[in-house]
């Protein structure tokens, strides 16, 4: 290259800015009145005008339109495996100790007590196979929040969208479901949920099923209970937390560990009957009939809100239960 | 907070151009195809915690040239790439209609220049002269100030005009037609 002088080089950037479209007005009037005065810099102007044209029509010129569809068609299918297996997750403390919740984009697919532990390594996500993890408290804010209320009893519904597939199988899925329609404040047993599900055989089975619900709190296990009104099991030995959890929803529970039963003389009792009457659990011999056909209430609202009405010989109506 | 439009939308709005900007910078359709492929699965991991008001646009331009530059950061590979792509192009690009053969010659030019630049001068040129980016933009891209940016963007086109010295070309009467971009380019984002 020839040597240019001084204000050549100075205004070089800007000079080629203004020919190819590219430079603020200022520059540009810079350029304008720099090259009305030198001739070697208005040839490299129209220069690089002209190669502006031929860079121009680059614009035009693409790969094969067969290839951009090949590509957004594997885009498609691999974006589609990302899905499926994508869960996002937040761990944050909770008065139940640190809890971990875990969505899809079907829904919140797990929710876990991480026992003492507070990151995630504690969790059962870590040795899911085909499951792709991120992090991300911003997506999972609210249903941290809304938790928390639950727990607090400012809530007393948790309507999420859930996603059962991490659940072991159909028929435990099945159980989740029938778990997840018992209302806040009543309780019923692992027999009952089997002949709601058409297996009343298979009682020990909905008690595993339960054992290994993926979504606990918003699908209410800790609402099932033995026939005779024991606590039995909760996330492995955790009968306090069944206890916490019932006591929200205004239910005591008496006794520790394997002792530990709900009071039923501070229920309401309902047991199936053409008038949709419920009963004190001094009506007649009901407070000793099986939960599971008996479903028991913590409130006469709740039996309202479930469209029951009073027994007309024990009257719930006129002697309620002390809360 | 879930992204202010369903994913599809924006797959179905930009998977083209981001296509065609790797279909350039790379000059391979397989690696075009697997690095779009990235941009999105990469973009969708993170879409839902973009502001509402972001521009998705520079985004993904930004995750492309990214992903572009880990892609090439093993020199061996672009030259690899760089072996093939003059090969490939060709084959890709049919001859234009009659008043774009007058370019033909000084294009091939260009262009086997802009395969040769030094990546960062690459990606600037072709996101601001093909894609029309702002300088903002594509300083994301490259992890630069827009300045930087602008600089390659110069750079590139000294390299340019050197390699065509000497060399006849068409006037620039297509150039005139075109719209002036010097406004739009200092717009805030």
């Amino acid at each position: 290259m020839t040597r240019k002088p001084h204000d050549c080089l100075e205004i070089e950037a800007e000079l080629i800015a203004a020919a190819t479209g590219d430079a603020e007005p200022s520059a540009a009037r810079r350029v304008e009145h720099h090259i009305g005065a030198c001739g070697a810099c208005r040839g490299e102007f129209h220069r690089y005008r002209e190669i502006d044209g031929v860079v121009g029509t680059l614009r035009g010129v693409a790969g094969g339109a067969d290839a951009e569809v090949r590509a957004r068609q594997g885009l498609e299918s691999r974006l589609a495996g990302l899905r499926s297996r994508l869960l996002s997750y937040h761990v944050f403390p909770s008065p139940l100790g640190h809890i971990l919740i875990a969505r899809s984009e079907h829904g919140v697919s797990l929710v876990e007590y991480l026992h003492g532990r507070s990151d995630v390594s504690a969790s059962r996500l870590g040795r899911m196979a085909g499951v792709e993890l991120q992090e991300d408290s911003a997506e999972l804010e609210t249903l941290h929040r809304e938790l928390l209320e639950y727990l607090r009893g400012d809530r007393k519904r948790l309507e999420w969208p859930l996603d059962l597939r991490l659940a072991r199988s159909d028929f435990h899925r099945a159980v989740l479901r029938a778990t997840a329609a018992v209302p806040y404040g009543a309780l019923t047993s692992y027999a009952g949920i089997a002949a709601e599900i058409g297996k009343p055989a298979a009682t020990r089975a909905v008690a595993q099923a339960l054992r290994w619900n993926p979504l606990p709190i918003v699908v209410p296990c800790h609402r099932i209970i033995g026939t005779t009104g024991t606590l039995t099991g909760y996330s492995g030995d955790k009968i306090g937390l069944k206890q916490r959890l019932l006591a929200v929803e205004g239910i005591k529970a008496k006794g520790k560990r394997s002792d530990s039963h709900v009071e039923r003389g501070m229920l309401y009792h309902y047991e199936r009957n053409d008038q949709h009457e419920y009963c004190l659990p001094t009506c007649g011999d009901i407070v000793r009939h099986p939960i599971g056909p008996v479903t028991l209430l913590a409130s006469r609202e709740l039996a309202g809100s479930l469209g029951l009405v009073p027994c007309t010989s024990c009257r719930p109506d006129l002697h309620p239960l002390a809360a | 907070m879930m992204g202010a439009q369903p994913f599809e939308t924006i797959v179905g709005a930009h998977h083209g151009e981001i296509y065609r900007y790797l279909r350039r910078v790379t000059s391979r359709p397989t690696e075009a195809e697997d690095l779009s492929q990235e941009t999105f699965l990469r973009a969708y991991r993170s879409y839902r915690a973009l502001d509402a008001d972001a521009n998705v646009r520079a985004w993904l331009f930004a995750i492309a040239t990214n992903l572009s530059r880990n892609h090439f950061r093993s020199e061996k590979r672009r030259r690899i790439a760089l072996q093939t792509a003059s090969v490939e192009n060709r084959e890709a690009d049919p001859e234009g209609p009659e008043d774009e053969a007058l370019f033909g010659e000084a294009r091939a030019l260009v262009e086997s220049t802009v395969r040769g630049l030094p990546l960062k001068q690459r990606l600037a040129f072709i996101m601001r002269k093909i894609h029309d980016l702002d300088y903002e933009a594509i300083g994301q891209g490259l992890d630069c100030s827009p300045e930087s940016a602008r600089a390659h963007v110069f750079q590139a086109l000294r390299k340019i005009r050197v390699n065509l010295n000497g060399h006849a070309l068409p006037p620039a009467g297509d150039a005139d037609r075109r719209p002036s971009r010097s406004i739009d380019m200092e717009q805030p984002r």
